[in-house]
């Protein structure tokens, strides 16, 4: 019975600075050596064998990852190793960015939550992870330090395909930026599961709209997506559709119908291709027209 | 490799220095190596919340943690602390007054984090109550009982408390 397996043996380290980090991954394959950052994917990865490092990093006690700063130019970052819950509750995350808030908030339970880290769910690159969507819609940018020292770069480039990232071996995600909100604007993050936050999400999306000073017109759409394709992605295409025009159910119809044909689900025992297009198509709509309402309602509220 | 690593932690208000296999995860030491059986073995997965432990007052999944990162940490169990913790007491007690255990086995988990909703929600909603307890699972009870266990674990604390 596989998940009463115990786990693979292994080394472990613990480094305590981020340059520690950078000198023990320099020279290692990801084969061999794993980071450790919440574990909650990690653990079970390793006990079903789906990885079998000979060395593991935890990275728990790597303070200086661990941050969310409101910056001088009105954005925001935070430090990979910020564990989900702490995203959460942090004053402004709640006041400016409550797309984030509620995505978060949507993950698993409180014991989940209390472990399981941003960078984490970014850098496991999986196709169900719930924050990628709608860090991709705010803009997020990451950093990814190595011995060499760091690079940023936009997320939507981060997952070329299927598990995979842009990073090289010797390069850690590190920090996340997102840029000042945009005024007019707000974000839905929807998912589709059977269990509450519990289980895998069958299929997300992100919708950030911008609306134009007059309150209707849709000046910038942003669309992307967990669970819909081999890896997370922007649905651009489909957010061509409706930038420049007022939000009508064909626009909207467009809209969906667009974003099905950028989308490549799979079949799997939760929902076959199918039924993730129709879920898809669906939320897409009730997204856009939900971040539509909100940032409508904000724009009215000011002067 | 077979590396040992050594581990100073706290269970239940006891120092323990333990010399541990660094892929043992916090589970497997409280029940094989501490011989606290309390804490509950089931899914593996963090999907059912049996092994629902207090670390440093925040729970956490004890099956998905490793137990040499509990290095330096306060771990609180169903056991609870020697001495007593009135709270942990009455949640205890109100789940077994108000019929909130069947076979029982989700229940240590289920105690665990009502005092962790408890210690900062005192009077939790029903809808506060059933949130945190999403990533917990019965199978016999339906959770009504529970639900019920859990508010009238809050009053009676807050009336033993004066409130």
């Amino acid at each position: 019975m596989a998940y009463l397996r115990r786990l693979p043996r292994f080394e472990y380290v613990s480094p305590q600075s981020l340059t520690e980090v950078c000198a023990l991954i320099a020279g290692t394959s990801t084969e061999e050596v794993m980071l450790l950052a919440g574990g909650t994917d990690a653990i079970l990865q390793m006990r079903r064998r789906e990885r079998v490092p000979r060395r593991v990093i935890g990275l728990k006690g790597v303070a200086e990852l661990e941050f969310v700063r409101e910056e001088a130019d009105g954005g925001l970052a935070v430090g990979a190793m910020t564990t989900l819950q702490t995203l959460l509750s942090a004053p402004v995350v709640g006041r400016r960015y409550d797309l984030l808030h509620e995505t978060a908030a949507q993950i698993g339970g409180l014991e989940l939550r209390n472990v399981a880290t941003v960078g984490g769910n970014i850098a496991g690159a999986l196709p169900c992870a719930d924050l990628p969507p709608a860090l991709m819609t705010l803009g997020a940018r990451i950093r990814l330090s190595s011995q060499h020292g760091d690079r940023w770069l936009a997320l939507e480039e981060f997952f070329p395909d299927f598990g995979r990232t842009v990073a090289k071996d010797d390069e850690l995600v590190a920090e996340i930026k997102l840029p000042r909100p945009t005024p007019n604007s707000a974000g839905v993050y929807l998912k589709f599961h059977d269990r509450h936050s519990m289980d895998m999400t069958v299929v997300g999306v992100s919708a950030l709209v911008v609306l134009g000073a007059d309150g209707r017109t849709i000046r910038d759409l942003r669309l992307a997506y967990a669970n819909s394709a081999p890896t997370i992605f922007r649905a651009k295409r489909a957010e061509a559709v409706l930038r420049g025009h007022a939000l009508t159910d064909d626009g909207l119809e467009a809209a969906a119908q667009t974003a099905c044909a950028e989308s490549s689900p799979r079949t799997s025992w939760r929902a076959n291709a199918g039924y993730r297009l129709e879920l898809i198509r669906a939320l897409t709509k009730r997204a856009i027209r939900r971040a539509c309402e909100k940032a409508s309602s904000r724009t009215e509220a000011q002067p | 490799m077979n590396a040992l690593i050594p581990v100073s932690l706290r269970v239940n208000g006891v120092g323990y220095d333990i010399v541990i296999q660094p892929w043992r995860t916090l589970l497997e030491v409280l029940r094989e190596t501490l011989a606290m059986t309390g804490t509950k073995r089931s899914c593996g997965e963090g999907q059912c919340g049996a092994c629902t432990v207090l670390l440093d007052g925040r729970a956490v999944n004890a099956c998905l943690y490793l137990a040499v990162e509990a290095q330096g940490k306060d771990v609180l169990t169903i056991e609870g602390p020697v001495g007593g913790d009135p709270a942990l007491e009455q949640i205890q007690r109100s789940f077994a007054t108000k019929g909130a255990v069947q076979c029982g086995f989700c229940t240590p988990g289920m105690v665990m984090i009502t005092k962790n909703l408890l210690s900062h929600t005192p009077k939790p909603s029903e809808d506060e109550i059933r949130e945190a307890l999403v990533g917990h699972v019965c199978r016999c009870t339906g959770y009504v009982q529970i639900v019920e266990a859990i508010r009238d674990a809050a009053s009676e604390i807050a009336r033993k408390r004066g409130d």
